[in-house]
């Protein structure tokens, strides 16, 4: 089936890193109303760091201006010695400045190659488009539950994969580019915390299994009924939580995805994602945090 | 393959030649690929099924001694029916078999 068909990124194909230091410090796109366990941070010091140590990076303000030449570096060490080329696949936002840079010629923003990447694998006919719709006649609750169940599931597959890669050690703290972290609220009344990632993706799986055991909210029995405000009160979180992990790994573990040769199930599984919570309104863009532009670009296809 | 341009983990090959990492991938593209067929079975067998349903309420309206009412009562027993396979979907044990 076309949309299982692999995909492969030329040998001279590049993508241009956008990951790195945030410059723009008080961009807009605060999500501050989602209160329960999420906060915008900034990497402490990263901006001053690498204005010190790449002042040619400011001429290259503008995104998509020619780029110039930038001496690579990480934002862990403060000097690279080797001066070798270093491609980033993982998603960033195009207003995250690059802290590596592809030559001239070869670049393109990652955001643009992503979004080509997805097109090349799923572009086949809008058929996720069609699946989402609600069946005629079918209960609502009934149809958001089953995805809800489909895409923990999908997420499980995924990030399975991964775990092999996504420590402790490389993911200290739940984050989605270096804007977003995602904490977790262990205990009712008391602040979310800051855990590593892969901590986070458990308590989250842990907790679903939860819900979806719980008779009350997803009822196994043939009478049995959803509870009152079920999608707002139920299925949304669970979904809102879901799209996290998406945003880890696209983030984070996209380069290890295409190692793996994945890309077309996590694109595939995430647009399918979209589609749905888009067709049900069930997210706000502001849930969408690091991913906005890569579900507009899907949006507006 | 050592001199990939992407930027990788420590030790990232080592790892995704692993036998362990081999199987979850492949679990997973396999996982991908049976729901992928399976729900896009399921939504046109739906579509056929209602399709069909439909089709047969409208041919029974013709029919001068069936009422409405026992129409409507037709359909949302199908309905019912309907609903309780998309249950039946959510309940099976999806993801158990492959762990
Ligand atoms: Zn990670």
């Amino acid at each position: 089936m076309s949309f299982l068909q692999n995909f492969h990124l030329s040998p001279g194909q590049t993508i241009r890193s956008t990951r790195g230091f945030k410059w723009n410090t008080n961009n807009g796109n605060a999500a501050s109303n989602d209160n329960d366990n999420y906060k915008n941070f900034n990497v402490g010091g990263g901006t001053q760091a690498n204005e010190l140590n790449a002042p040619a990076n400011i001429m290259n303000h503008n995104q998509y201006s020619q780029p110039t030449r930038v001496l690579p570096q990480t934002p862990t060490k403060q000097v690279n010695s080797s001066p070798q080329q270093i491609t980033d696949f993982n998603y960033t936002p195009s207003h995250q400045q690059p802290y590596i840079q592809a030559p001239v010629g070869t670049t393109v923003s990652s955001h643009q190659d992503l979004k080509q990447i997805v097109e090349m694998t799923l572009g086949s006919k809008g058929v996720l488009n069609q699946a989402v719709k609600l069946p005629k006649g079918e209960n609502e609750n009934e149809w958001l539950a089953v995805h809800c169940v489909d895409f923990y599931n999908q997420i499980n597959m995924l990030y399975g994969t991964i775990t092999e890669f996504c420590s402790p050690q490389s993911c200290p703290r739940m984050i989605a580019t270096n804007e977003y972290e995602y904490l977790w609220s262990f205990q009712k009344d008391q602040p979310p915390v800051s855990v590593s990632a892969p901590k986070y993706v458990e308590v989250l799986m842990k907790w679903c299994q939860d819900q979806f055991d719980d008779e009350t909210f997803f009822p196994s029995k043939t009478s049995g009924t959803f509870p009152n405000r079920f999608i707002q009160k139920v299925a949304i979180p669970i979904l809102r939580r879901l799209f996290r992990v998406y945003a880890h790994i696209y983030c984070h573990h996209f380069n290890e995805i295409l190692e793996l040769n994945l890309q077309t199930v996590l694109n595939t599984s995430f647009r399918h994602f979209c589609l749905f919570v888009q067709e049900f309104q069930l997210l706000r863009p502001s849930d969408f945090g690091p991913l906005l532009e890569l579900v507009n670009e899907l949006r507006d296809r | 393959i050592a001199n990939s341009p992407k930027k990788l983990p420590r030790g990232f090959y080592e790892k995704a030649a692993s036998n362990k990492t081999q199987r979850l991938v492949s679990v997973c593209q396999m996982y991908f690929l049976d729901y992928y067929c399976d729900m896009f079975d399921y939504v046109i067998s739906r579509r056929q099924r209602t399709k069909k349903v439909l089709e047969y309420l409208t041919q029974q309206k013709t029919v001068p001694s069936v009422t409405n009412e026992s129409l409507t009562t037709e359909w949302n027993s199908y309905l019912h029916k309907e609903n309780e396979i998309l249950r039946k979907r959510r309940l099976k044990p999806k993801n158990k078999d492959f762990e």
